[in-house]
């Protein structure tokens, strides 16, 4: 709620009074698809919260997308008109992204890319986090707890999302190493916990027993799984079930040993992804968030990498506690 | 002379029952020739074979001596049969031309629309048969009386020689009527043939030269109307013999049950003033325009209030809502059947019950036993002809929904009875049957206020007549001194 | 038309009028035949639980969508008010701080309470609006649609309602005599609503004033206070809808009840109530609603791609229209 706020006022205020704000800090525009998820309100605040935002060394508006390609492309136009600095750009669609990412390019805006892919290499970095590598872990701590055989169903993103696409394909590489594992069903819920109800519930009739693990391709749909094997009178611990993102649902429930969850970082995507952007911007400029320090295997390299991976980290029993406190 | 349009023999069927056996026409060019009949009596499904929308089973068509098939409409029209509908569908954003050339626009060069050419031609054959219209006026600023001109217009843009009108005035009055005859006359004189359907009598003898009278799928008879008798023109329509027309029983009282005064009201009617005896048919003369409906909505909640005394049974009332009305005694016959007297989505019974709801319906739950009766009350009280009360009011024809409608006010037991054009699109043997109603009516211990149109029935009904103009009363003529000259002198 | 024509057309129209009535039931009837040689699993108890409770969300929103289609109106916002009335109610019932909202845990009639009194507030604005105002239902449920949407992303902060006390989530997973609560709850408002139209005053007024507003004027019925009210039905009932898909999913989730309207629109018009107004019983809403979840279930048992289920919706709702217009051909 305070997010909200803050974002709505941010905005307000840019927009009426652009001239006010001096010159000598620079203005950073974050271009994200939509704010109603979780997940990007995390990702919204992180960027709120971080070093350079809070002590006054950039001006940072964040733009709502509406999940609409084109309400982006409009807000990108915006930006190049009131000159901002840099673009932090999070696009609803791989393709559609391209076109605004060359505007602001040929604009001399820097752009960097935060969390989703987008189909251009006039990007100057990107930083996110790699789903086929998630698709593959969270396969393999299902696959691992069903001790490699008997069957799993896999619950989709929608269909032609890079997420979809990417986690599908590293879901696969875990399962190829299973060949006694059968994958009984492979649908989309397109995202929707009460869809992936809905589609659970239809399969513990088809399958019965035949059930073991439930890949379910973010956290919502694996929690959707969990409701329809309670509905059925099961119980939720004969089943193996790993979702990703870490929204806080997830991690209730892996607190409550219902499921496994991988935390996306987006706090990370979108602290790192400012400092990739301002050191574009301000010559000899030092990172100031703390995530380079947390992720060792994320060098700082000056900034100057095509592309940063912030890690996944598996929600265990053990960080649980500290994840959710986090969230307060 | 050749005849321009002969019918022998046609006959047509749907699912073995003949709704047509023997239809027989001939129309002459140069004349009016009214086609007669009750509701059922076959003229529609006569006219929809004459315009191609229906096929026939048997029987002849010829167009000045040519046997013809339609199969669609459209070879009716080649063939120069054009219809003048009942009910108009024009596209009210468009222009009078376009409305005339809708469809088969001239078109110019690389296909664009002549507009020039298309107003031109619009506008000559406009002039040509004198009618005071600008082709360039759009479709919704012109009065019904003007868009039927502009339909026959139309027609004539096809080169028709046969021109059908499908109760042509059921929405005009009588100024705009007039119009529209000169426009028939004019026609006439060009030679086309006009084959014209109307209820109302007065109009047949006005303007027809020849009459054929249908009574159930049959031809029945043909002659010159110069040569026949309003009354037996009647009973051929009907079947049976008729003593009287207009079934007058009642005789008025000396107390006052109603009164208006000085009521004003829809931002232009001032002034109006009335009484109503017990026993007494009153009506309300006057030209479209002149505030006769608009005093009856007042009366009934529907208007605005905007001054003046009303007093019902010696008690002053508001009449500010539709249920304080009807609570008061008051029950509203409106001019539209269709617009605001029936939902005819919903059953005979349904309608009937309409405006009783709440005494059916005790703590809100309706009592199915109370309805039933109350329908095969009204259904028994009216003769209407309907097969059960579960079937739609649409199924029913024009005459038996009014009586539903009438059966859905007297069963809320009124006390006063507001008609506004009661018979209008209702066929004779109906017509008679509502007349006695009234009568029984105001001769029980009611009294009505009656608007209509049809000179006929005011002076064949009323007991006293108020003539309004303009949105005022402009006298008062008393049954004894009634006539059509002077209702007129009053209303123009 | 010539009486005789329309009588002797009777049989097409008495089959015509047999299709309407009975069409949709048949059709249902035909597609449970079918999938039950199909999957052995379809006519299983647990399965007919499942479609059933599945049609439940979805048939209590139809139903209130029924009444306000019955005047000639339609409710886009029942959706968007469905999310309101979720995190409205789960605030009041949840255990968890970690929410946007600053949840407490408060007696469950209560929660209830709130929910079903946000679905009614936000019916009430739209039946105003439509009623009072003239402003077209299209458009006015449309702006709700939207502000309710915002209004609840805006409580929420966004993020969804968790961890919700078991009192609450009793109406969504709890069960009496083994029949789950959501299908409980969707065969009470059914029951009632059935009543409320076929057998009350008010009931007529809806038919009246949908049938033909004028004239129900005329006759005495307060034709606004009728629209404004089937608003307030349908809200109240899109509140309920909230509830329950907030407690069976264990979460109130602010996205939730995207697009619901379509399927409650579907579900009505497969029925066989008109969008004219006037015409139609909640009885063919409640197969159609079951219809709509028969088909996507089976298409689920026979591991058909959604895709296809999407196409057969839509075939379904064009099918049904079609049924319709044969039938006023022939009336």
């Amino acid at each position: 709620m305070k997010t909200l706020l803050k974002t709505v006022t941010v905005a307000g205020v840019l927009m009426g009074s652009t001239a006010a704000v001096a010159q000598d800090v620079p203005r950073v525009g974050a271009a994200v698809y939509g704010l109603q998820a979780e997940f990007m309100q995390i990702w919204a605040a992180a960027l709120e919260e971080h070093p350079a935002v809070t002590e006054g060394v950039v001006d940072i508006t964040i733009f709502d997308g509406r999940y609409d390609a084109l309400v982006q492309q409009e807000q990108f136009e915006t930006m190049i008109t009131q000159g901002f600095d840099a673009i932090i750009f999070v696009p609803i669609d791989i393709e559609a992204g391209a076109a605004a990412v060359e505007a602001a390019h040929a604009a001399g805006i820097p752009v960097v890319g935060s969390n989703t892919r987008v189909n251009s290499d006039l990007l100057l970095s990107y930083v996110g986090s790699d789903d086929v590598v998630s698709g593959r872990m969270q396969a393999e701590i299902v696959l691992e707890q069903i001790g490699c055989e008997g069957g799993v169903v896999i619950l989709e993103g929608p269909i032609g999302q890079s997420a979809q696409i990417e986690r599908l394909e590293g879901n696969m590489q875990a399962l190829a190493e299973c060949p006694d594992v059968t994958v009984l069903e492979q649908q989309t819920a397109n995202w929707s916990r009460g869809e992936a109800q809905t589609l659970m519930e239809n399969w513990l009739t088809r399958h019965g027993d035949n059930i073991q693990g439930v890949i379910g391709q973010n956290d919502e749909m694996a929690l959707g799984a969990i409701e329809a094997i309670r509905a059925a009178g099961l119980d939720v611990n004969d089943f193996a079930i790993s979702g990703i993102d870490g929204v806080t649902d997830a991690l209730l429930a892996v607190q409550a040993g219902d499921m496994a969850s991988i935390l996306q970082d987006g706090a990370a995507q979108a602290q790192g992804a400012l400092d990739v952007a301002l050191a574009a911007v301000i010559e000899g400029y030092e990172p100031m968030s703390a995530i380079w320090e947390q992720y060792e295997d994320m060098p700082w390299n000056a900034g100057q990498d095509a592309e940063y991976n912030v890690p996944w980290t598996p929600v265990t029993l053990d960080n649980v506690e500290d994840l959710l406190s986090m969230r307060q | 002379m050749q005849p321009l349009l002969e019918v022998r023999g046609l006959t047509k069927s749907f699912g073995g029952v003949a709704a047509l056996s023997d239809g027989r026409f001939t129309l002459q060019p140069g004349s009016v020739h009214a086609l007669c009949g009750g509701n059922g009596a076959g003229k529609s499904t006569f006219l929809t074979i004459v315009m191609g929308i229906q096929q026939r089973d048997s029987g002849t068509i010829r167009v000045k001596g040519r046997d013809v098939t339609f199969a669609r409409p459209s070879d009716a029209l080649d063939a120069g049969i054009s219809i003048i509908e009942q009910e108009l569908s024009p596209v009210p954003a468009m222009s009078v031309a376009e409305n005339i050339y809708l469809g088969r626009e001239p078109v110019g060069l690389l296909g664009r629309v002549d507009f020039r050419r298309m107003n031109r031609d619009a506008q000559a054959l406009l002039d040509q048969l004198h009618f005071n219209i600008s082709a360039r006026r759009l479709m919704m600023d012109l009065t019904v009386a003007e868009l039927q001109l502009v339909e026959i217009a139309k027609a004539l843009s096809y080169n028709a020689e046969i021109i059908i009108m499908d109760e042509p005035t059921s929405a005009l009055g009588e100024a705009e009527a007039d119009q529209l005859f000169a426009a028939v006359a004019r026609l006439k004189e060009q030679g086309k043939g006009i084959i014209y359907v109307s209820h109302r009598l007065s109009e047949i003898f006005g303007i027809a030269d020849t009459y054929t009278v249908f009574r159930d799928g049959r031809f029945i008879d043909s002659g010159a109307v110069a040569d026949v008798t309003r009354d037996r023109l009647i009973e051929m329509i009907v079947g049976r013999p008729l003593t009287e027309e207009f079934a007058k029983t009642n005789t008025p009282t000396d107390e006052t049950v109603f009164t208006l005064r000085g009521l004003n009201t829809a931002g232009w009617v001032r002034d109006v003033s009335l009484d109503l005896r017990r026993g007494e048919i009153v009506a309300l003369y006057g030209l479209m325009g002149s505030g006769r409906s608009e005093i009856f909505e007042r009366l009934f909640g529907l208007g605005s209030d905007e001054g003046g005394e009303i007093t019902l049974f010696g008690e002053r009332v508001h009449l500010s809502t539709p249920k304080e009305a009807i609570d008061r005694g008051l029950a509203f016959v409106t001019e539209d059947r269709k617009g605001s007297g029936l939902n005819l989505m919903a059953s005979v019974r349904d309608n009937i019950c309409m405006a009783r709801l709440d005494e059916l319906s005790p703590l809100g739950v309706m009592r199915r036993r109370r309805e039933v009766s109350a329908a095969a009350q009204m259904i028994e009280a009216f003769g209407i002809r309907t097969p059960n009360d579960r079937i739609d009011v649409s199924g029913l024809s024009g005459g038996n929904q009014q009586k539903v409608v009438l059966g859905k006010w007297f069963l809320t037991q009124p006390k006063i009875l507001l008609l506004d054009e009661p018979t209008r699109g209702v066929d004779v043997g109906a017509k008679r049957e509502i007349y006695r109603v009234m009568s029984e009516f105001a001769q029980g211990g009611g009294a009505v206020i009656m608007v209509s149109s049809e000179t006929d029935e005011v002076l064949g009904m009323a007991d006293r007549v108020v003539v309004m103009r303009d949105g005022r009363v402009s006298g008062e003529v008393a049954r004894k001194d009634m006539s059509a000259a002077a209702l007129l002198h009053l209303a123009a | 038309m010539n009486t005789k024509a329309a009588s002797s057309q009777g049989y097409k129209a008495l089959a015509a009028d047999f299709g309407q009535k009975y069409g949709i039931l048949m059709a249902l009837v035909l597609v449970c035949v079918i999938l039950s040689f199909l999957s052995e699993f379809f006519l299983t108890q647990r399965n007919i639980t499942n479609v059933l409770r599945q049609a439940s969300v979805n048939g209590i929103l139809a139903i209130g969508m029924t009444f306000v289609i019955l005047t000639r109106g339609i409710d886009l916002s029942v959706g968007s008010v469905a999310a309101l009335a979720g995190v409205v109610a789960a605030s009041l019932a949840t255990t968890s701080t970690t929410a946007g909202v600053d949840g407490a845990p408060h007696a469950v009639a209560i929660a209830l309470g709130a929910g079903i009194l946000a679905g009614i507030a936000a019916g009430w604005v739209n039946g105003v609006l439509v009623a009072y105002f003239n402003v077209p239902a299209f458009v006015t449920t449309l702006g709700m649609l939207s502000a309710a949407r915002g209004l609840t992303l805006l409580y929420s902060g966004g993020r969804p309602v968790p961890s919700l006390t078991p009192e609450f989530r009793f109406i969504g997973t709890g069960d009496i005599l083994g029949i789950p609560m959501p299908i409980i709850l969707f065969g009470l408002v059914f029951l009632l609503a059935y009543l409320v139209l076929s057998a009350t005053r008010f009931g007529r007024h809806v038919y009246a004033a949908g049938g033909n507003p004028h004239a129900a004027r005329v006759s005495g019925i307060n034709v606004k206070r009728v629209r404004m009210l089937v608003y307030i039905i349908s809200g109240g009932l899109a509140g309920l809808a909230g509830m329950v898909l907030a407690a069976r999913t264990g979460s109130a989730l602010p996205q939730a009840g995207v697009a619901f309207e379509l399927d409650a629109i579907a579900a009505v018009v497969i029925g066989g109530t008109s969008l004219s107004g006037g015409v139609g019983r909640v009885s063919g809403t409640l197969l159609g609603a079951l219809l709509i979840s028969v088909v996507n279930n089976g298409l689920d048992l026979m591991g058909v791609q959604s895709f296809y289920q999407q196409i057969v919706k839509g075939m379904l709702i064009v099918g049904a229209v079609m049924l319709d217009q044969a039938r006023h051909k022939h009336a």
